[in-house]
């Protein structure tokens, strides 16, 4: 039996996603509407995917500070090496997102750096290969057929990009419910010496990690070019302090081990309410970014207690102890 | 393991007066290659080797013209890479918040200069120790991730610095050329002076005062230091203080430079101080290095740079090959690491 005070913390993201778009709806005539609904599940959809692959090399206890350079450099090539080839654009962006992911990976592995050091590398580098990729001006394509196909509404409120970020948490969470390698991801986060005793290779795990991560970041910097027709060097600002706000609010604990997918869904879910909220409340960029700022200030500073206060709360529910 | 590195550490800054002087020649070879100081004094070395190799291979290399080039491209960075090596040499990695608040910093400068040279510096150093004791209680006292509560940070220091200045730029009403373009005796600019002068202070403190003793200790082990009695978050704070003083005084010698304020002046100010820190090989485990290790990697990159620069390469190719050279001093660094730990 689960308190009634467990099931809210746990399911807190839940309760505020509802909560916040009820008082958006109350508040702002148009905040319900079918265009604005599919509005928010645009940027749900390009906020998600990254969101989702940075969740999971936190949930193994480490971090990638290069997914939002990724994003630029990923819609650049797409552009650049594509033209108006698409595919063969997306192809080459997706493979070199997934050479940067093992990149990362073999660093950190081999090097013993803190992946917060390598990945500070990778994301200075990767935002000056984007500005060289870019070479002072924005790239553009001819191509909008493709943009059409990925952001046509379906059902009014989705778009093929929204579904796939929808199915790309779904999987995820299927992996880590019913994997072995979901539950080797848990372990290497919780305690990675203990679980390397355990026999779990902690290295190929953090290869993992590190590729989903750089591998989600790619394919939502190449769908954003696709579906704007147009690539900069500067389009992945702001969405990395965007995305660990999400999965912090979404439960992911930055030491590691604890989370899980449908939280960080939320957690997305309401980053991106509260930004569209926002601006149809006439706030400038200014101000969502300096709003952004505090509120991943304040749940870095809670991160730690709100996750010493679950872990008393569920300490027998858990595999995970201390 | 590590409070007896330390040890050997201090022990070797302070060697004996009653040594010959031919065991103190041995024992200064012995220490510059000791693996803690290899790299730093490599990359003087090197520096030495680069200017050389300017000289050679550029006609003009060595003109007072291009000389002054390189001091006023090494003083501002070169005053964040300070701050930046108290940030990593008290265990806390780097500041990502240097670059927002440096160009909050210029906009401040940029509207406060009509009241004086004076007061506009003033009002750029109370805004960095403020932005600077945020972070530092964040990080200090509420024990915070400190890359993330840096970028958290910058991010709302961008914010109000966009919504302050409206994207544009603010024109500075008032005279800061004794800042921007004025040099001491006519030779080497009043930057440089003001950058040295920081630096060597600021090593001073860190190398001969309590301070520097309990933030070296608290880099090394932060648990250790606290049960020693150490004063940890009071230390984390001053440290934090400063890198955002340092910032904040960075972004003003931009600003004096320009003779304006723009969020975009200052961009980039975070890699380029942390690759300063980096090349120079102060240790990003913490507690291992000087700050004025810092200074000699601001002036190896500038050089670097200066070099690029006048055999016509792009700024791309510039940003690239910079890259390369911290990739390849953390690699080293890591390596030198390891070769210690065995």
């Amino acid at each position: 039996m689960k308190s009634p005070i467990i099931s809210l913390a746990t399911n807190l993201p839940l309760v505020l996603t509802v909560a916040l778009f009820a008082a958006f709806t109350v508040t702002l005539d148009n905040f319900a509407s079918t265009q604005n609904t599919y509005a928010i599940l645009q940027s749900f959809a390009l906020l998600g995917l990254i969101t989702l692959g940075l969740s999971m090399t936190m949930l193994v206890g480490e971090f990638d500070l290069s997914v939002g350079s990724m994003v630029a450099v990923a819609g650049l090539i797409t552009l650049k090496v594509g033209g108006d080839d698409l595919v063969t654009g997306a192809i080459a962006a997706m493979a070199f997102a997934l050479l940067v992911g093992m990149v990362n990976a073999l660093i950190f592995v081999w090097l013993r750096l803190s992946s917060l050091v390598v990945t500070v590398g990778t994301m200075i580098a990767l935002s000056g290969f984007a500005y060289w990729l870019a070479g002072g001006k924005i790239v553009n394509t001819d191509n909008f057929d493709a943009g059409a196909l990925w952001d046509d509404s379906i059902f009014g409120i989705f778009s093929a990009r929204s579904l796939l970020t929808i199915l790309a948490f779904g999987l995820m969470a299927g992996v880590l419910k019913f994997t072995r390698l979901g539950r080797d991801m848990v372990a290497t986060g919780s305690r990675a010496h203990a679980a390397q005793a355990c026999g779990v290779p902690i290295g190929r795990i953090h290869l993992f990690a590190f590729v989903l991560s750089s591998l989600c970041a790619g394919l939502a910097g190449v769908l954003l070019s696709i579906s704007l027709a147009t690539a900069s060097a500067t389009m992945g600002s702001n969405l990395l302090l965007q995305a660990v706000s999400a999965a912090i609010i979404g439960g992911i604990a930055l030491a590691g081990g604890i989370g899980k997918p449908s939280g960080v869904l939320f957690g997305v879910l309401i980053l991106t309410i509260l930004n569209n909220g926002m601006s149809l409340l006439g706030a400038g960029s200014a101000a969502i970014l300096l709003t952004n700022g505090v509120l991943l200030l304040i749940v870095v500073v809670l991160d730690g207690k709100t996750g010493a206060m679950l872990q008393i709360f569920r300490s027998k529910s858990l595999v995970r102890q201390g | 393991m590590r409070q007896a590195r330390e040890t050997s550490h201090l022990a070797s800054s302070t060697p004996s007066r009653t040594k010959t002087m031919t065991s103190a020649v041995g024992d200064f070879v012995r220490d510059s290659v000791q693996a803690d100081r290899i790299q730093v004094n490599g990359i003087k070395v090197v520096s030495i080797l680069l200017i050389i190799w300017g000289h050679l291979s550029v006609d003009n290399f060595l003109t007072p013209a291009n000389l002054n080039a390189i001091m006023y491209s090494v003083s501002a960075i070169g005053i964040a890479a300070v701050g930046m090596a108290f940030i990593t040499l008290s265990g806390n990695l780097f500041m990502l918040s240097m670059a927002a608040t440096a160009a909050l910093s210029t906009i401040v400068f940029a509207s406060t200069l009509h009241f004086g040279l004076p007061v506009a510096l003033l009002s750029v150093s109370v805004l960095g120790i403020a932005i600077g004791s945020i972070q530092g209680v964040v990080v200090g006292t509420a024990r915070v991730n400190p890359i993330i509560a840096t970028i958290a940070v910058a991010s709302i220091v961008m914010g109000v610095g966009s919504y302050v200045s409206g994207g544009m730029t603010v024109a500075g009403k008032g005279d800061a050329s004794w800042l921007g373009i004025g040099k001491f005796a006519s030779l080497v600019p009043n930057q440089l002076v003001i950058f040295l002068a920081f630096s060597l202070a600021a090593n001073y403190w860190v190398e001969r005062t309590r301070f520097g003793r309990e933030l070296r200790l608290i880099g090394l082990n932060p648990v250790t230091a606290a049960y020693s009695g150490i004063r940890v978050p009071r230390t984390l704070v001053i440290a934090f203080v400063i890198a955002g003083f340092s910032a904040a005084l960075a972004g003003g010698l931009f600003a004096s430079q320009a003779g304006q304020g723009n969020l975009k002046l200052a961009a980039g100010l975070d890699f380029d101080a942390i690759a300063a820190v980096l090349v120079a090989g102060i240790s990003i485990r913490g507690g291992q290095g000087k700050i004025i290790d810092a200074v000699y990697g601001a002036i190896f990159l500038a050089l670097i740079g200066n070099l690029l620069l006048v055999h016509g390469l792009s700024f791309e190719i510039q940003l690239m090959v910079k890259g390369a050279v911290v990739v390849l001093a953390v690699i080293l660094a890591a390596l030198i690491a390891r070769g210690r730990v065995h």
